[in-house]
């Protein structure tokens, strides 16, 4: 009995300490909002940066090159951060919501005009932008992204499905027309191949990457952008969106698609698995493709230009999106010391021989500089390369729309219309509709 | 039922019982319950915005977002298929774990295990099965409807959902009800026995009744899971196909935080909350009035 | 009376493996793929591993930093189920037996908590423990704890409220004339009674508190803080999911949580032997 009073006091005792602590943890913490942030600078002429990385799968590189940039810049210290994929809050906004200042943020070029275009400095004046063509543009026409990555997307084929059906080697540029493209299907077909195409119909896929290509039949996508927003494009009437529609009916069409009865679905891994083992020839996807194909294929792959008519001197038909998908951007807010402290850092991404390394070899990014001498290994990576090197691309169209937007409000209705549930006009009014409502 | 013999003793044993679920409920719930509240009232689009006052028009913007009432609609339905499975469903198995068989404890185990791995991860392991297993079965027994995938048919993926969480939670119910089914008295089932009453007859007088509690917090916990079902939702079809199984905590976290309009989907937020608290509130209260008090 | 009987316990016995067979299915599939590669988990996922390679289960506790984050989440798991049973148990036994307006009230209040969407309060949340507070950077596992405390207390209060009213006023009663204060009497009369009832709790909230990702992924900021559910979406692609480790990482969590069930198992079955003495 005794032991059990005891028992009670004491537990009331730790309580009472708990609650005590509570509250002092609770004063103190309050005594120190204000300024007090981990990564300002912390006096001894060290600075400190925080960089964030958005692509899961390179944390660890990430994470080593902070350490090599720190070995090579002792008077700086680096917290490197990275998120995981498919984060409810992104990680910048929950870093800057919880009173974090980061120094470099990682983002998709169309957050600097849209959600983040406060956010970034002028970059304008570093010494990269000799060596890319790809620097970001904020809304006031200065470079405010660093482009860290570039990456492509078309008709992901099969090389030796596609070789052996059209005996010997094959020239993907050679299909630059839609007619060529479905002479090439039956191809396929007849060599043995029940469905050439396995259509995948991810929102991002379908929406973001293949709806916005017809952006591209400006120079710069951003004027078609502007009309949109302006009610003053046609889009029912326009050739180029609605040719890129009938190619899209061709490769889901119940004759080539081997989804072709019940098109829509969580199809990703399947398609992939499909073209990888060759019972598939073609889909439509990005360089990123490779990380599942290589799952269940040593074979190689390359990408076809997504023909949009039939005129086979129409440079839509005969070049390859491809473009910056992840910039790096310094933020306004930081201290003076930090931006400095930040733009050496993207300078050794560029011209320290361990900041190339990392960002190719390691990082198995294409990069968007001239002199990185490195080459990924990704088949379909040296592809989009090669179109760079070429000058056979087309910008990468959905950075010119609010990505979110488009894989929410509009892939659902382009997603009706892959059913036939929707009618193209309809489909086109949706657009319009949507664009009318941006401010 | 107990008067303390001062008034300074009750205020002490006010505060000692229930002094810390208090304080931890104020900094864990309350608070910033209350400042999400306020947020509605702002047109703050992301976290990093500055905030300015919009007075009401998140809320007039939510009441006529025609997408919002469609995934409340369609919660709904699967509000009713599910609490109504899972439940029946959960008693049953709790009642068969604890009739005494032998391996009942492996049983009870076993069929709990859904419960150990976390609803995201459930999401795609239940994808392989209604994208291929499901219709490579179909296609060698010839099953038409099942040669397709399922998650390409508003149909079909709606039961998909369904399915998931019912498989996920009838274990979980399950341990809910065993917890109430030990605690009936041996010796009122030995009486009820001995006066004649059937296996039926048992149940229906003697158990069920005893039952009351834990069908509380179970059809409360399915309620209030279904309403705001999310990890299930978003893993395996993510809404599609197009749209078509958008559940309503989908919707919210699309508004608020992919389509950066913070404030609407914050105040659409707070309509769900009314919403489920209304039906929560009526089910624990009429059902509480059953409880037979000991 | 016998075949019949016979037949309900063949009936039982079917039931029992149907359903062990349907629900047991996803966790078998788990387990075997966890030791094929990429390609083999795609192309044919039901197939049984041609050989047992723990080749990805040494690089998955390599890369998740396992022993780190699996004491992580030994903590927090274990302080935040302690202290919400605890004063949960307390809170409801108080409710049920001082039903005055404010305890009436604060129960509701309670009741209605549980269906706030968690979305709704997520901003809030890291606004005000991260810019206002900076507890966030200051103190991230004791106010993760804090904030489990608070948020599972509601629904453990709702179990156990139902739980104290089936508790015999009586034998409080003769404590409390024995000379024992309320606080004793509690943890001498009351709290060993609900023993079934609270590992019941318990073992919700570890399941709870062990798979949790949405909290922490908004609380821990740092590596050395990081939880296993948070370290396993390193496994996750932009587009794609690294099967061939995430699998492994999945098993390796609920791995100590399947044992820990086990025990509780039998812990429950000792509280109902104990429960039947009453």
């Amino acid at each position: 009995m005794s032991i059990n009073i005891y028992g009670g006091v004491l537990l009331k005792k730790t309580l009472a300490l708990f609650l005590v602590l509570l509250l002092v943890a609770s004063l103190t913490a309050c005594g120190g909002s204000g300024n007090s942030n981990s990564a300002a600078d912390s006096g001894g002429g060290k600075v400190n940066i925080v960089i964030v990385n958005g692509k899961g799968e390179i944390a660890s590189q990430w994470e080593q090159a902070a350490k090599d940039f720190m070995a090579a810049n002792p008077d700086i210290t680096v917290e490197a951060v990275s998120g995981a994929v498919g984060e409810t809050v992104n990680l910048l906004d929950k870093l800057t919501a919880s009173g974090k200042t980061v120094t470099i943020a990682m983002m998709s070029p169309d957050s600097i005009v849209n959600k983040y275009k406060d956010f970034g400095v002028d970059l304008s004046n570093e010494k990269w932008n000799a060596d890319t063509v790809y620097g970001v543009k904020d809304i006031n026409g200065k470079i405010a992204g660093f482009p860290f990555s570039i990456e492509g997307f078309g008709l992901v084929y099969n090389k030796s499905v596609v070789e052996k059906a059209t005996g010997g080697t094959f020239d993907p540029y050679s299909i630059n027309t839609r007619d060529k493209l479905k002479a090439l299907l039956d191809k396929i077909q007849a060599s043995g191949v029940k469905y050439p195409v396995a259509y995948q119909t991810e929102n991002w896929s379908v929406a973001n990457h293949y709806s916005t290509q017809f952006l591209n039949q400006a120079e710069d996508p951003n004027t078609i952008v502007e009309q949109l927003k302006a009610g003053t494009f046609d889009l029912a009437s326009n050739a180029v969106w609605n040719g890129y529609y009938d190619t899209l009916d061709l490769l889901v069409s119940k004759a080539y698609n081997k989804y072709g009865e019940r098109p829509l679905g969580k199809y990703y891994d399947d398609a992939h698995l499909s073209v990888g083992k060759g019972e598939s020839a073609i889909l439509f996807n990005g360089n990123w493709a490779f990380d599942s194909l290589k799952a269940v294929s040593g074979a190689s792959f390359g990408f076809i230009p997504v023909p949009v008519d039939n005129n086979p001197d129409n440079p839509l038909n005969n070049k390859i999106a491809a473009g910056p998908t992840n910039i790096l951007v310094i933020n306004k807010s930081a201290t003076a010391a930090q931006q400095e402290a930040a733009k050496k850092f993207l300078d050794w991404l560029v011209y320290d021989q361990k900041g190339q390394d990392f960002l190719v070899n390691q990082a198995q990014v294409i990069s968007a500089f001239k002199n990185n001498p490195n080459k990924v290994t990704n088949p379909l990576g040296v592809a989009i390369a090669d179109a760079v090197q070429a000058g056979k691309t087309l910008p990468f169209s959905s950075n010119y729309v609010k990505v979110e937007d488009w894989g929410n409000i509009l892939a659902p209705d382009i997603q009706k219309y892959i059913a036939q549930k929707e009618s193209r006009a309809d489909l086109a009014k949706a657009i319009e509709t949507y664009y009318k409502n941006q401010k | 039922m107990i008067t303390e013999k001062s008034r300074l003793k009750s205020l002490g044993n006010q505060l000692f019982f229930t002094g810390p679920t208090i304080i931890f409920f104020a900094l864990a719930v309350l608070i910033p319950f209350g400042y999400g509240l306020y947020l509605t009232l702002t047109d703050m689009t992301s976290p990093v915005n500055p905030i300015k006052f919009s007075g009401f028009g998140n809320y007039k913007t939510a009441f006529t977002d025609t997408a919002f009432w469609q995934s409340m609609w369609l919660t709904v339905e699967f509000v009713i298929a599910t609490v109504i499975i899972i439940n029946v469903l959960g008693f049953v198995l709790a009642f068969l774990v604890t009739s005494g068989v032998k391996m009942q404890n492996f049983f009870r185990t076993a069929l709990f295990t859904p419960n150990l791995i976390g609803g995201l991860i459930l999401g795609y392991i239940w994808q392989f099965i209604f994208v291929q297993t499901l219709p490579s079965i179909g296609d060698k027994l010839g099953i038409e409807w099942l040669r397709l995938g399922w998650l390409g048919d508003e149909h079909m993926a709606f039961w998909a959902i369904v399915i998931v969480t019912i498989w996920q939670s009838a274990g979980y119910m399950m341990i809910i009800f065993v917890a109430g089914l030990v605690n009936v008295p041996k010796d009122v089932m030995e009486a009820a026995t001995i006066d004649g009453a059937n296996a039926w007859q048992r149940l229906r007088n003697v158990i069920l009744p005893l039952m009351v509690p834990s069908f509380v917090v179970t059809i409360f916990l399915t309620l209030k899971n279904a309403f705001m079902v999310y990890d299930v939702n978003y893993s395996l079809t993510a809404g599609g196909p197009y749209g078509s199984t958008t559940m309503v905590s989908m919707h919210v976290v699309q508004k608020a935080f992919t389509e950066n309009i913070y404030g609407v989907g914050q105040a659409e937020a707070i309509v769900l909350f009314v919403i489920v608290a209304v039906v929560t509130g009526l089910q624990v209260y009429f059902s509480k009035r059953m409880e037979v008090a000991a | 009376m016998e075949a019949r009987r016979r037949a309900a316990t063949v009936l039982t016995y079917l039931l029992l493996i149907v359903s062990f067979a349907v629900f047991v299915f996803p966790f078998f599939l788990m387990v075997v793929n966890s030791f094929k590669n990429n390609g083999e988990i795609l192309e044919s996922p039901f197939s049984l591993p041609t050989s047992l390679n723990f080749g990805h289960f040494a690089e998955v506790i390599d890369k998740m930093n396992f022993f780190v984050s699996f004491r992580n989440t030994v903590v927090i798991t274990s302080l935040s189920v302690l202290f919400i049973g605890v004063f949960a148990a307390m809170t409801a036994y108080y409710m049920v037996r001082r039903p005055t307006r404010f305890n009436n009230g604060l129960f509701a209040l309670m009741v209605a908590s549980m269906i706030i969407p968690f979305q709704s309060i997520m901003i809030p949340l890291i606004y005000i423990y991260g810019a206002k507070l900076h507890w966030i950077d200051a103190a991230p596992i004791p106010l993760l704890i804090i904030l489990y405390i608070g948020f599972g207390s509601a629904l453990s209060i709702f179990m156990y409220h139902g739980f104290v009213k089936s508790i015999p006023y009586e034998l409080e009663e003769a404590s409390l004339l024995d000379g024992c204060t309320r606080t004793q009497t509690f943890f001498k009369i009351v709290l060993p009674m609900l023993a079934p009832t609270s590992v019941t709790i318990a073992i919700l909230n570890v399941l709870w508190i062990w798979n949790d990702y949405l909290l922490p992924s908004l609380v821990l900021t740092k590596d050395q803080d990081f939880t296993m559910p948070i370290k396993m979406k390193v496994f996750n692609g932009t587009y794609m999911n690294n099967w061939e480790l995430l699998i492994p990482a999945l098993l390796l969590t609920i791995l100590p949580i399947l044992i820990a069930y086990l025990f509780g198992q039998r812990y429950i079955i000792r509280g109902v032997s104990q429960g039947a003495i009453k």
